[in-house]
C-alpha cells in the first residue's frame, strides 16, 4: 500500500522521530536504510569464505538406511564438530538433503507450517559402496544419487549427465552453536558442553580454536543494535548446475525474469521489508521471500527449495564445466542463510510442469479465488468516506464500466484501529456494504498486523491480556512505530494466537462487516517504521525462538490467520479473499500478493511482467502489480497501458498513493475513458477463461501466468523473453509497455503453430518475431490455434451480473484443423467444488466436428448459461452445421462465414453449458 | 373456468406483444412493425421478425434486441409509468438490479422489484414545486443582490476614483517634498561646513548665514501643509486614517555631539532631518496609497456575473467544517483548510469561475495553493450555486490533490431561501 513518508499532519509523534528520514527522501530508495552483504555480519562472514577448501568429511561408517531415510554423520575436519545429514528420496522425483547439527547446544529452527505434510518418502537403495563414497539409486530411472566422503559432496546424475552437485564448491559452511567465550566459565551448561565437546573429539588429534569475529555475538547498524544471545547460527551450501545457463525465480526482487550473475555485486537477497520507493533492477530485498529456485535448460528443468525463514542471501554466477568431454557452461549458486538449518528439496523435473507439480506437493497450490476476486479493483489511499464510496460506484455505472470490489485503507479505521470505522466518515458500514451488495459488488477493507497500544481498544486489550505479543529481547511486550503510532506486533507463530485472530472476523466481533466484505493484510513483513531496516528487532522472541529464525515467515502465518478467519465466518462455505504484501513458500494457499509500492513510471510497468512471473514460477499465481503506479501521477497514456496490461495480469487492481490527485478511469477525458473501458471489458469478457486457469492452478499447480519457456521448454530463444507472456497455454499476451510506442516486436512461438490476433482474427505463423503496429488502444493479444476459449461477453457491471449468462466459444484451429479446450463453471464462491459440484467440460474439435463431453462424470452442478454463439478462426466454409444434443436431436444452424480471416460464426446453439453436445460442419 | 381461459388468453397476447416490442420507446415502435422480416436500424442487415428480442444479437447497431441484454450496445426503454422514462444500458436487462422504476428491466432474473415509479413521480414533483417556489424567492433575492451589487459597485469606483484622486495630489505633494528635502538637506551641509571647518586652512566660518537659511526653511513646512489642507481635505483625511492605521516606527534621534551646542547647526539638522521624514512618511502613504489602488483596480477587474450579483460575496468568509478539517473559503480571496491539529494550509488563491459552459458561474476556482509531496501544488474547486449537499467536501484536500468540490461552503445556512438564491444565480447566468 504505502510506506512511511505520509503526509506529515497524519504523522503525530512518528514526525519527532523520523523527521530526519523524511526529509533525506527523494525519488528513489534510500539505499542506507538497508543492508548490503557487507554491512549484514553473516553474510560478510560466508562470503568470505572461498571455494575449494571443504573442512567437511562424510563418515561413511555412520550410515544408516532405512525405509524412508539414509542418516549419515559429517565431520568439520578444523574444529571437530559433527553435523547430521539426513537424505530423503520422495514421491514424485524428488530428494531431500537436511543437515542440522548432530547435537546442538539447544535445538536449531526448523520452518513449520510451510509444508503441507510430511513429504511421503520413497526407498533409497545403495547400489555401490566403498570408502570413497556410496551410490544410491533414485528409482527406476538411470538416476542416481552419488555421496562422495573426502571433502563431502553429493551429485545427482542422470545417466552420464550429472544434474546437481553440491558442496561440489566446498562452500557448506555451518556455524555451530557455542557459548560466548567470555561467558563460558560461568555458564551452568559448562560441563555439558564439555561432555559434547569431548564426545565430539573423541579418536580425533587436534581441535583448532576457532577465532571470534566481529558481528558474531552483536552487531550495529545505525543505530540499531542487534544483541546476538546466540552467537554466530549461519548456514550455507552451494549448488552447481552443470550445462545450465538459464536459473529464475527466488522472488521477490524488481529484476529481470532471468537471474543475473552477482559477482561483483550484492547477492539476491530474501528479507521480507517495506522498502519505500524501490528502485529497479536491483538485487536488494523486497516484501516477500520465497526461496525456491529453478534451472532451465533445453533439455531439464530443476528446481531447488532452501526451506528456511531466517535472512537469506543467494549468490550466483557462472563458470564452465567440462560433462562428457565438451566444455559446457555452469550456474552456480549458493545460499547463505542466518540462522535454522540446512533443509533442501531438489526438485528433479524434468519439464517445467513436472517441476510445478513437484513444488505444489511440497507447499500447496494456489487458492481457488472467488470469480469476483479476478475481476477488476478500485483502490486508492483513500475512498475518504461513505459518501465517496457511493460516489465512485456510481461513477463506474454512469461511465459503464464494470468493477467488481471498492477497497478502503487505513484512514477508514478509527485512528488506524483495524477491525473499527471511523465513526464520522463511516458511520453506517453494514449501509454501505449492502448498497454494494445490491449492486452485486464487494469491499475489500485493510486490516494490518501492528496493534495500536490503546487501553481503550478490545484488540489491544485482549492480545495483551492473553499474552499473544512478540516480546522484546527483555521478555516485555515488544512495541514498535507504525500507522497508529506506538503498536504492538500480536505473534502470529502460535497457533493459539491464530486462531484468535481469525474468530476476530466474525460478523459479530467485526462490528459492520458483512458477508461482501473482504480482507487486504498489508504491512506485513512486518514493518516497524523505527526499527532496524523498517522491520523488526531481531532479538524480539516469539516464544523460544528469535524473530531472527522466523522473520520471512511473519507476513505468511498472517495471511494464513486471516483468511481462516473469512473462511470461518461463513462456516467454511465461503472462499476467503485475502491480499497480502509479506509473503513465503507456500503463502499462495492464503490468497493473492501485489508487488508493493511501486510509482507511476513505465520501468515500473514493464517491470510488473517479470515480478509476476517469477511469482507463478515458485508457485505463487495470484500477482498483480497497482495499476497506474502507487507513487507520483500517471499521465493519461501512462495510465491507459498500464490498464490495458494489468487486464491480462492475474490480480488486476488500480492503486494510489493518498498524495496523488485522484484518477478514477473517468477523470482523463472521453477518450482515455473509452480506452480504459475497452480494456476493463476485455478482462470481463475472458473471465471464464481466468477462473477456468485458476481452477487448474488449485488442482495441479500450474502457473496461471507463464514465461514462454514453460510451454516451449526447448526454444531457447524464449529464455529470457519477460516483455511478454502466455496466459495458460493458449494466449498470448505482449502488452504495450513504452511510451509513445508505435509498435511491438512479439516472439510467436512454436515451430508449426499458428496464432491468432484476437482482435482482427488474423492468423500469424509459429516461431518468428512479428511486429504489430500498435495504436493507443491496442492490445495485443494471440490465441493459440489449437486452442478453444470461452467468453462471456455480454460485460455487465459486475462479474457476478453476469453469472448466468451464455458463453461464446473462439475455436482457434491449428495447422491439423484441431483444436481443444476446456469450460469450468461452478457456483463462483463456495467450496461446494470440492463437493464435486461443479461442470467440467471438455471442448474439442476434429474433423469438423466439436463437441462438448463431459471430464468429470462425477460432479454435479446445474448452471443456467448456455452457448450464444461459436466463433472459428482458420476454418473454410462449410455447407452446413448440425446441431446434435444429447436426445439426438438435430437442427441446422446459422452461420456466417468471413473468408478474407477465415471466420466462421455459428448463430445460436442455445444448448445448456453443462450439457453433451456436437455440432458438425460439412 | 372460462374467466381463467380468457385472461390466460389475453395473458398470452400481451406477453406476444411485449416480448416482440419489449424494451422500445412509442417513437422506435414503427420500425418493430411485425412483418416477416426486420431490417436492422442502420439498414445494414435483414432479419426474420422471429429475431427481434430472441437474445441473440444479429444486428450490429444492436437494434434487433431492444428488449434483451444480448448486444453489447444496446439500450433498454424503461416506460416508467407515472415517472419519466428512460432507456438503460441493454447490460442491464435481467442483471439482477432493477434499475427502472417500473421494474420492467429485470422480466426474467431473481430480482424482485417493486414498481416504485408512482412515489418517484410524486416526489419529483414535490420537489419541482418546492423549486419553483425557491426559485421565485430566490429571483427576488437575486434582485436585490442585483442592487446591492450595483451600490456597492459604485461606491468601490468612488472610492477608487477618489484614491486616484489623492494619488494626483499626493504625488505633487512628494515632489514638493522632494525639493525640499534636497535644500534642507544641502542647507545642513553648509551649516555643518561651517561648524567644522574643513581641514584645508584658509576657508573662514559661514555658519550665521547658514542658520538664517535653515531657519527660513524650517518655516516653509507649516506653510505649506496649511495650503495643502485649504486645498485638499481629502489627502490629509486618507493620511490620517492611513497613520491610525499604521503607527509608524520612531526613527532613534541620533545625537551629534559635536554640532549640540550651535543652535544654528542645531536647527539647519532639525529641518534636514524632519524634511526628510516627512518624505519617507509621505512615499511610504503614496506607496500603500498605490498598493491600495491596485488591489481595489484587482477586485473590480473580478467577473462578478453579469449584472454584478455576486459582489456581495466580495469580503466575506465562509466556513465549513469536514471531519477533522475546517474549511474557510473567502470569495474571491483564497481558500484555507485547518487541521484539528491546528495547522493551517493554504488549498488556492482565487482563480477564475471554471463551471460549464452552460452555467460558467456554477463553480469556483482556485490555484495555486500550497504544493503537494511529490505532487502538484494544491487546488480547489468551490461549487458557489449549489444547495443540495452540504457536507460533501471530496476528494481529498489533505490527501493533497485537488479539493474537487468543495460545496456550498458559503450556503451553510441552507435555507430554502438559499437554494432558490443559488438557482436564480446560476439560472440568471445561462
Amino acid at each position: 500500500m504505502r510506506n512511511m513518508a505520509a503526509p506529515i499532519d497524519r504523522m503525530g509523534l512518528l514526525l519527532l522521530t523520523l523527521l530526519p528520514v523524511l526529509f533525506s527522501i527523494s525519488d528513489a530508495v534510500d539505499r542506507s536504510n538497508f543492508k548490503t552483504c557487507e554491512q549484514s555480519a553473516f553474510c560478510k562472514r560466508q562470503r568470505d569464505v572461498k571455494p575449494g577448501q571443504s573442512p567437511y568429511r562424510a563418515l561413511l561408517e555412520t550410515l544408516e538406511l532405512s525405509d524412508t531415510r539414509l542418516t549419515l554423520q559429517l565431520i568439520n575436519d578444523n574444529n571437530k564438530v559433527r553435523l547430521l545429514l539426513e537424505l530423503y528420496r520422495l514421491q514424485g522425483n524428488m530428494t531431500r538433503v537436511k543437515i542440522n547439527e548432530l547435537k546442538p547446544l539447544k535445538p536449531r529452527y526448523e520452518v513449520p507450517d510451510v509444508l503441507v505434510k510430511d513429504p511421503p518418502t520413497e526407498p533409497l537403495s545403495v547400489l555401490n559402496r566403498d570408502e570413497n563414497g556410496v551410490v544410491l539409486s533414485l528409482g527406476a530411472d538411470s538416476q542416481r544419487l552419488i555421496i562422495s566422503a573426502r571433502p563431502f559432496r553429493l551429485d545427482i546424475v542422470d545417466g552420464p549427465n550429472v544434474l546437481l552437485s553440491i558442496n561440489s564448491r566446498g562452500l557448506l559452511v555451518f556455524e555451530h552453536l557455542r557459548l560466548r567465550k567470555d561467558t563460558k566459565s560461568e555458564t551452568d551448561t559448562e560441563q555439558d558442553v564439555e561432555q559434547n565437546v569431548a564426545e565430539k573429539g573423541e579418536g580425533e588429534e587436534e581441535v583448532k580454536e576457532e577465532e571470534d569475529q566481529p558481528g558474531m555475538w552483536e552487531e550495529t547498524f545505525k543505530s540499531h543494535s542487534d544483541s546476538k544471545p546466540n552467537g554466530p547460527t549461519s548456514i550455507s551450501l552451494d549448488f552447481s548446475f552443470p550445462g545450465v545457463e538459464h536459473v529464475y525465480g527466488i522472488p521477490e526482487h524488481a529484476d529481470t525474469l532471468k537471474l543475473k550473475s552477482t559477482e561483483g555485486g550484492d547477492p539476491y537477497r530474501l528479507y521480507n521489508l517495506d522498502v519505500f520507493q524501490y528502485e529497479l533492477h536491483n538485487p536488494m530485498a523486497l516484501y516477500g521471500a520465497v526461496p525456491v529456485l529453478l534451472s532451465h535448460t533445453t533439455d531439464r528443468t530443476m528446481g531447488v527449495f532452501w526451506l528456511n525463514a531466517a535472512e537469506t542471501w543467494v549468490d550466483i554466477s557462472s563458470s564452465a564445466s567440462v560433462q562428457g568431454g565438451s566444455e559446457k557452461s555452469q550456474t552456480d549458486v549458493r545460499w547463505i542463510s542466518e540462522s535454522g538449518i540446512i533443509d533442501v528439496f531438489v526438485m528433479l523435473g524434468p519439464r517445467p510442469t513436472d517441476v510445478f507439480s513437484q513444488y505444489a506437493s511440497l507447499t500447496g497450490t494456489q487458492s481457488f479465488p472467488p470469480l469476483a476476486a479476478l475481476a477488476y479493483h478500485q483502490c486508492r489511499w483513500n475512498y475518504n468516506d461513505q459518501e465517496d464510496v457511493k460516489a465512485v460506484d456510481d461513477g463506474f455505472d454512469e461511465h459503464d464500466i464494470p468493477y467488481d470490489f471498492i477497497w478502503l485503507d487505513i484512514e477508514h479505521t478509527d485512528g488506524k484501529r483495524y477491525f473499527t470505522w471511523d465513526p464520522l466518515k463511516f458511520s453506517q458500514p453494514r449501509e454501505m456494504l449492502q448498497n454494494l451488495k445490491d449492486k452485486k459488488r464487494k469491499m475489500v477493507t485493510i486490516v494490518d498486523p501492528h496493534i495500536k497500544v490503546d487501553s481503550g481498544y478490545k484488540i489491544h486489550k485482549e492480545i495483551s491480556s492473553k499474552g499473544f505479543y512478540i516480546k522484546n529481547k527483555d521478555g516485555g511486550d515488544y512495541e514498535g512505530w507504525c500507522w497508529p503510532g506506538n503498536a504492538g506486533y500480536p505473534d502470529f507463530t502460535k497457533p493459539e494466537m491464530r486462531a484468535w485472530w481469525a474468530s476476530m472476523f466474525a460478523y459479530d466481533q467485526y462490528e459492520g462487516s458483512m458477508e461482501n466484505l473482504y480482507t487486504w493484510n498489508d504491512m506485513n513483513e512486518p514493518s516497524v517504521f523505527n526499527g532496524p531496516e523498517v522491520t523488526m528487532h531481531k532479538d524480539a522472541l516469539h516464544g523460544v525462538w528469535e524473530h531472527r529464525d522466523v522473520h520471512n515467515l511473519y507476513g505468511f502465518y498472517v495471511q494464513m490467520a486471516t483468511a481462516q478467519g473469512l473462511i470461518q465466518r461463513s462456516g467454511g462455505v465461503e472462499r476467503p479473499f485475502v491480499l497480502t504484501r509479506a509473503f513465503f513458500a507456500g503463502s499462495q494457499r492464503y490468497g493473492a500478493v501485489w508487488t508493493g509500492d511501486n510509482a507511476a513510471e513505465w520501468g515500473h510497468l514493464k517491470m510488473s511482467i517479470p515480478m509476476c512471473l517469477s511469482l507463478g514460477l515458485v508457485g505463487i499465481s495470484f500477482c498483480g502489480a497497482d495499476v497506474g503506479g502507487f507513487f507520483k501521477s500517471p499521465n493519461p497514456e501512462l495510465l491507459v497501458r498500464w490498464y490495458q496490461a494489468g487486464a491480462y495480469q492475474p490480480f488486476f487492481r488500480a492503486h494510489a498513493h493518498l498524495d496523488t490527485p485522484r484518477r478514477e478511469p473517468w477523470l482523463f477525458g472521453p477518450e482515455n475513458t473509452a480506452l480504459i473501458r475497452e480494456a476493463v471489458r476485455q478482462r470481463y469478457t475472458l473471465l471464464p477463461y481466468w477462473y477456468q486457469l485458476f481452477y487448474h492452478a488449485h488442482r495441479t499447480g500450474q502457473p496461471v501466468m507463464r514465461p514462454l519457456w514453460v510451454e516451449y521448454p526447448e526454444n531457447a530463444a524464449t529464455f529470457a523473453i519477460e516483455d511478454e507472456f502466455l496466459l495458460g497455454k493458449d494466449l498470448l499476451v505482449h502488452p504495450v509497455t513504452d511510451e509513445g510506442s508505435r509498435g511491438v516486436t512479439a516472439h510467436l512461438p512454436g515451430e508449426g503453430e499458428v496464432w491468432y490476433d484476437v482482435h482482427t482474427y488474423k492468423k500469424h505463423q509459429g516461431n518468428q518475431n512479428l511486429y504489430i503496429p500498435v495504436t493507443m488502444n491496442s492490445i495485443p493479444v494471440f490465441q493459440r490455434g489449437g486452442s478453444i476459449i470461452s467468453r462471456k461477453e455480454r460485460v455487465r457491471r459486475s462479474s457476478l451480473c453476469m453469472q448466468d449468462d451464455p458463453y461464446t466459444l473462439y475455436v482457434a484451429v491449428n495447422a491439423q484443423g484441431t483444436a481443444e479446450g476446456e469450460l469450468y463453471i461452478d457456483d463462483g464462491h463456495t467450496f461446494n467444488y470440492e463437493k464435486q459440484q461443479f461442470i467440467h467440460r471438455r471442448l474439442t474439435f476434429a474433423e469438423g466436428e466439436l463437441s462438448s463431453s463431459n471430464l468429470s462424470p462425477d460432479s454435479q452442478f446445474s448452471t443456467a448459461s448456455w452457448i450464444e454463439k461459436v466463433v472459428f478462426m482458420g476454418v473454410t466454409k462449410p455447407n452446413a452445421a448440425t446441431l446434435r444434443t444429447a436426445g439426438g436431436l438435430e437442427s441446422a444452424l446459422e452461420f456466417e462465414f468471413e473468408p478474407a480471416t477465415e471466420l466462421l460464426s455459428l448463430r445460436k446453439p442455445g444448448v445448456n453449458a453443462g450439457a453433451d453436445w456436437t455440432i458438425q460442419l460439412r | 373456468m372460462h374467466y381463467h381461459i380468457a385472461v390466460a388468453v389475453i395473458w398470452a397476447a400481451v406477453f406476444v406483444e411485449s416480448r416482440k416490442i419489449r424494451g422500445i420507446s412509442l417513437s422506435y415502435k414503427r420500425f418493430y412493425k411485425e412483418r416477416k422480416s426486420f431490417l436492422c436500424i442502420d439498414g445494414s442487415k435483414l432479419i426474420p421478425f422471429e429475431q427481434v428480442n430472441d437474445d441473440y444479437c444479429d444486428c450490429a447497431d444492436g437494434s434487433d434486441e431492444p428488449g434483451t441484454a444480448a448486444c453489447p450496445n444496446g439500450h433498454f426503454y424503461c416506460t416508467n409509468l407515472g415517472f419519466r422514462p428512460h432507456y438503460i444500458q441493454s447490460s442491464r436487462v435481467n442483471d439482477g438490479i432493477c434499475d427502472c422504476c417500473d421494474g420492467s428491466d429485470e422480466y426474467n432474473s431473481s430480482a424482485h422489484c417493486q414498481n416504485t415509479c408512482r412515489n418517484l413521480g410524486q416526489r419529483e414533483r414535490a420537489e419541482l414545486e418546492k423549486r419553483m417556489r425557491r426559485l421565485n424567492e430566490g429571483l427576488l433575492m437575486k434582485r436585490q443582490l442585483v442592487e446591492e451589487g450595483a451600490d456597492v459597485w459604485r461606491e468601490k469606483q468612488a472610492e477608487l476614483s477618489d484614491l486616484q484622486k489623492v494619488a494626483e495630489d499626493l504625488q505633487i505633494r512628494l515632489e514638493y517634498l522632494r525639493k525640499r528635502k534636497t535644500e534642507a538637506e544641502a542647507l545642513k551641509e553648509e551649516a555643518l561646513a561651517a561648524a567644522h571647518p574643513p581641514p584645508p586652512p584658509g576657508q573662514g566660518p559661514r555658519s550665521p548665514i547658514r542658520a538664517e537659511i535653515s531657519l527660513e526653511g524650517h518655516e516653509q513646512p507649516m506653510q505649506d501643509t496649511d495650503i495643502l489642507i485649504d486645498t485638499d481635505t481629502r489627502l490629509q483625511q486618507w493620511m490620517d486614517s492611513a497613520e491610525q492605521r499604521e503607527e509608524s516606527p520612531k526613527e532613534p534621534e541620533v545625537k551629534d555631539a559635536g554640532t549640540e551646542d550651535d543652535p544654528d547647526v542645531k536647527a539647519a539638522v532639525e529641518a534636514a532631518k524632519s524634511a526628510v521624514a516627512d518624505l519617507k512618511k509621505s512615499e511610504e502613504a503614496y506607496q500603500r496609497l498605490q498598493m491600495e489602488i491596485r488591489e481595489l483596480e484587482d477586485r473590480l477587474a473580478i467577473d462578478y456575473g453579469p449584472e454584478r450579483e455576486f459582489l456581495f460575496l466580495l469580503g466575506r468568509c465562509f466556513q465549513i467544517t469536514a471531519y477533522e478539517y475546517a474549511y474557510t473559503i473567502c470569495p474571491f480571496n483564497q481558500v484555507t483548510q485547518k487541521s484539528q491539529a491546528g495547522t493551517e494550509v493554504l488549498l488556492g488563491k482565487w482563480d477564475a469561475w471554471g463551471g460549464p459552459p452552460e452555467n460558467p458561474y456554477g463553480m469556483m476556482k482556485y490555484d495555486r495553493g500550497e504544493p503537494c509531496w511529490q505532487g502538484p501544488t494544491r487546488s480547489t474547486h468551490a461549487s458557489s450555486l449549489s444547495c443540495e449537499v452540504q457536507k460533501r467536501v471530496q476528494s481529498s484536500a489533505r490527501a493533497c490533490a485537488s479539493l474537487e468540490n468543495l460545496v456550498a461552503a458559503f450556503w451553510s445556512g441552507t435555507s430554502d431561501l438559499w437554494c432558490g438564491l443559488g438557482r436564480a444565480l446560476g439560472e440568471g447566468a445561462q
